[in-house]
């Protein structure tokens, strides 16, 4: 095993990291931005190196700096995390030249999936079903709407490199298409350095499930079972979970994808961790849609239902160990369901909202697992993803792990910044998603019925009236005090303000 | 002493021998006993006056001093200008608009991203455009008026 290993990643997810290498007893080295001194990862780790400024283009993107940070750590290997350097098989390459191991497939793995145009073409090829659409990207607007009439609207165009959202654009009617393409190639552009879009058939309301693979250096392939992620907004997942509620209802579908998957991996000689995505419409007819090759963000639900520590198994297939178990090894047990708590503000359409962290709350107890990379006093930065932690909950069934949720998202405080963290406990009283009644369409029509909040009782109203009245009492002694010393010009205008 | 304070505008009356239901638990964080009802009660200073969070709610509060008196009047809206404002910090992506256009209700004026997300600030209603303080690249904070409209 690996006795020092860089994390090339920030965020909760690099926290998650340092976590597993801890467990380990592996040194765990983070790399930082100037926006993120401070940030959960680097106070976490073992040691910490600067690698340039707060744009990721001029650090977290930097194949030079990260891997100069690990020659001088003594890093064996460096794990990606997702996003950033993930799926960059550049990356994956530039680290076996430098005699460091990429914790990931080979970067001749992520080359022919990394592409989802290669991937589509490579899972058809391997007998799995695919959806509809474009096998090249499309160079010009020209070509694109010829596509576009071949596929027959509404079309869907998505970044040839993308993933996580970024670049996807649904085009209902020809004169859509332009101005549509115009903003997903700029869109990939600045997130993948890659423009290149591709067309596919757009399918009514479908479900996202995707499979979980492993397979090591000799061969072994098995498959974790799937994951539930239909609730997205603007092509990005908020809730995921972990059985399917669909597959729970018609088991034979976990056995036929999981094939299908397997298909797939073996056709690109994958190695490391992965996911498969399908989109299955209501009939259980499920399309594959494209291959993740790193670690998912929603990967805490696969673990709490299966039991396997999907990082620690990512370090293990990496340093050449094989498998520790075979398909038939592989259990589910219970239910577990995943929330993507972001920096937005639900009541202002999901804006996001940078600041600093006031006060922090996490929730803990029974059945609850919080993957988070902030604190109190930590100013979040624009410059990244507005993820700041992931609250999972486990229990027996789908009704006790939403309990559970619920009940936790309720423990849980942010203040200082707006998050989802209401928006979630709104989702969780719905009727048709604790029916297990959901598709991609979920959030946007539940945003078009959701009603707005109710009146607070008055008491309520009350408690809040007199917690405000001490709270300002207090600043307007402390005021007094900071003027007394001869220190108040800003806080008597602070006074100003809070008197208007 | 009597105090008025507005919760999201609704006026509630109280007296000061009432804070006793109150206790400060940690900077900021308020654990109020009402009628055995118990409620944890966050306080921040906002822009806006108070920014409150209880029970996964928000309330905006604005605690108006028996004492002070100089309350004037406020300052008039609506001139007929509309300022559009960045309603978060980020970065001028694409400036849409030009001095003299007209624009249209919905019409797309400015492209802030922030937190890799891009959302293009819209016209509320019609109107022309008479200043444009937004630069493409340039670098906004909340608030800052992007373009005013007449």
């Amino acid at each position: 095993m690996f006795g020092a290993v860089l994390i090339a990643n920030r965020g909760e997810i690099a926290v998650r990291i340092v976590r597993a290498l801890r467990e380990m007893k592996i040194r765990s080295i983070a790399v930082f931005s100037d926006a993120d001194r401070g940030a959960l990862h680097v106070r976490l780790a073992d040691e910490a190196e600067h690698i340039g400024p707060a744009a990721s283009a001029e650090s977290y993107l930097r194949v030079d700096r990260i891997l100069e940070a690990a020659k001088k750590h003594g890093a064996q290997a460096i794990h990606p995390g997702y996003g950033f350097l993930s799926e960059n098989a550049g990356f994956a390459a530039a680290c076996a030249d430098a005699g460091i191991v990429f914790i990931g497939p080979s970067a001749e793995s992520i080359q022919r999936l990394g592409s989802k145009t290669a991937a589509r073409i490579l899972a058809k090829q391997a007998g799995a079903p695919v959806v509809p659409g474009s096998e090249d990207p499309a160079t010009n607007v020209e070509q694109a709407r010829k596509l576009a009439l071949e596929i027959g609207y509404p079309v869907l165009l998505k970044a040839a490199a993308g993933g996580g959202g970024k670049g996807v654009r649904r085009v209902n009617e020809e004169r859509e298409l332009e101005s549509a393409i115009r903003d997903a190639a700029s869109e990939a552009e600045r997130a993948f350095h890659n423009s290149e879009i591709y067309l596919e058939k757009f399918i009514e309301k479908p479900r996202h499930i995707e499979i979980q693979i492993a397979g090591d250096h000799y061969g072994n392939l098995v498959h974790l079972g799937e994951r539930e992620c239909s609730l997205q907004r603007r092509y990005q997942k908020i809730v995921e979970e972990c059985p399917s509620p669909f597959v729970a209802r018609h088991q034979e579908m976990r056995t036929a994808m999981g094939e299908a998957a397997l298909k797939v991996a073996r056709a690109a000689a994958y190695d490391n961790l992965g996911t498969v995505e399908f989109l299955a419409d209501s009939q259980g007819n499920f399309y594959f849609l494209e291959v993740n090759t790193r670690l998912q963000v929603e990967h805490p639900v696969t673990e709490l239902v299966t039991g396997y520590d999907l990082v620690q198994l990512q370090l293990r297939i990496a340093a050449g160990e094989a498998l520790p178990f075979t398909q038939k090894d592989v259990r589910w047990r219970g239910w577990a369901m995943e929330c993507r708590v972001c920096a937005e503000d639900p009541d202002q359409q999901f804006l996001p909202s940078p600041g600093t962290i006031a006060q922090l709350r996490e929730p803990s107890g029974p059945g609850v697992r919080l993957d988070s990379g902030v604190y109190p006093g930590w100013t979040v930065p624009l410059e990244y993803d507005a993820l700041l932690a992931k609250l999972v909950t486990w229990g027996p069934d789908r009704n006790t792990a939403i309990q559970r949720l619920r009940r936790a998202l309720a423990e849980y405080s942010i203040t200082g910044i707006q998050t989802n963290i209401s928006f979630f406990l709104d989702i969780l009283d719905d009727p048709e998603f604790l029916a297990g009644d959901i598709s991609t369409a979920f959030i946007p029509d539940f945003l078009a019925r959701r009603k707005p909040p109710t009146k607070p009782a008055p008491g309520l109203d009350l408690a809040v009236a007199l917690a405000a009245l001490t709270h300002f009492q207090k600043a307007r002694e402390s005021a007094t005090i900071a003027s007394n010393a001869d220190a108040g010009r800003w806080l008597s205008e602070g006074r100003g303000r809070l008197l208007r | 002493m009597k105090w008025q304070i507005a919760v999201d505008g609704r006026t509630i009356d109280v007296d000061s021998g009432q804070l006793d239901a109150v206790t400060q638990v940690e900077p900021g964080v308020y654990s109020v006993l009402l009628d055995g009802a118990s409620y944890e009660i966050r306080v921040n200073e906002s822009s806006e006056g108070l920014s409150v969070e209880t029970c996964g709610r928000r309330f905006t509060v604005e605690v108006r001093d028996p004492r002070d008196t100089s309350r004037g009047a406020r300052t008039s809206i609506g001139s007929g200008r509309q300022k559009i404002a960045a309603p978060m910090p980020g970065k001028v992506v694409r400036v849409l608009v030009s001095v003299g256009d007209s624009v249209d209700v919905g019409q797309g004026l400015v492209v802030v991203e922030a937190m890799k997300m891009q959302n293009e600030m819209k016209a509320s209603r019609p109107g022309r455009v008479v200043e444009v303080r937004a630069m493409a690249g340039g670098t906004v904070g909340a608030g800052d008026t992007l373009v005013v409209l007449e």
